[in-house]
């Protein structure tokens, strides 16, 4: 099948920062201890999530534990390689909703590399974001309308303070 | 009077104008080679289509005789930005967090 992509539509996202961390404390961090730095106003549930699980092993979920309801999956573990390498399927649409095929989600692909001095590089790629085409602009309009994200996150802002 | 925000709803929540917004990610395509892959009358794609133009979310261009709608790559690249932006919030975060060694007094 010859490929006529449109350049613009497949180009991943890609972002690396260097951390003051060993490898393996690295790995650990943005995996097992997910809960403790991701952003809390990214949540596809209804209600205010508790806590933030990824499943350490291939084909496991990640899942936001919610106060007050069921747990809201969001992602499915796709490569379990501690301390190197991380990759997870982004199985949440422009609606919030779950995505069930992962062949319709986004991938995200995050790699831990040793620097010298003790220091640890992650490389992240975000990869396959055409597959959420049929959101992208209602993802920018709900970004933008005060009554749409605009507002989830003044909402979890005012809540956020109690995790530590 | 149909607001935007309305429009785009509206434009997504249906399966036939998603499936054909997925095909339109593999490249652009003209209606009647959208309508044979479609169990859908050609006219019903071209409403299809005009829906997700009007949403923003395709746009049309004419290729000779043709008309070829293809994903609107500004939809795209505010879905890039939007990814961007989380990441370099969320990958702070994770600096900050894995930088700090948890207090060993605590207990």
């Amino acid at each position: 099948m010859t490929t006529t992509t449109d350049p613009i539509v497949d180009v991943p996202v890609r972002k690396s920062i260097s951390v003051k961390a060993s490898q393996e404390r690295a790995f650990r961090v943005f995996t097992e201890e997910i809960d403790t730095w991701w952003p809390r106003t990214h949540h596809i549930g209804k209600v205010p999530m508790k806590k933030q699980v990824v499943e350490g092993r291939a084909g496991g979920r990640c899942y936001s534990e919610q106060t007050g309801g069921p747990d809201c999956d969001w992602g499915t573990v796709l490569v379990w390689d501690p301390p190197r390498r991380f990759v997870f399927a982004w199985q949440i649409d422009g609606q919030w909703q779950f995505i069930q095929d992962v062949d319709k989600s986004s991938e995200v692909d995050v790699r831990f590399t040793p620097e010298p001095g003790g220091s640890t590089r992650v490389d992240l790629e975000h990869r396959h974001l055409g597959r959420h085409a049929a959101e992208a602009d209602a993802i920018r309009k709900a970004v933008d309308s005060s009554g749409g994200w605009g507002a989830l996150l003044g909402l979890y802002a005012s809540r956020v303070e109690q995790a530590s | 009077m149909i607001t935007y925000h309305e429009a785009q709803l509206d434009a997504l929540g249906d399966a036939t104008r998603r499936a054909i917004l997925e095909r339109l990610i593999d490249g652009p395509l003209a209606v009647g080679e959208l309508a044979s892959e479609f169990p859908v009358s050609r006219p019903a794609i071209s409403q299809h289509l005009r829906v997700l133009k009007r949403a923003n979310l395709v746009t049309d261009r004419a290729a000779g005789t043709r008309r070829l709608y293809a994903v609107n790559p500004a939809a795209m690249e505010s879905l890039r930005q939007y990814f961007d932006r989380f990441w370099t919030q969320a990958l702070t975060a994770f600096k900050q967090r894995v930088e700090t060694r948890p207090p060993r007094r605590k207990r």
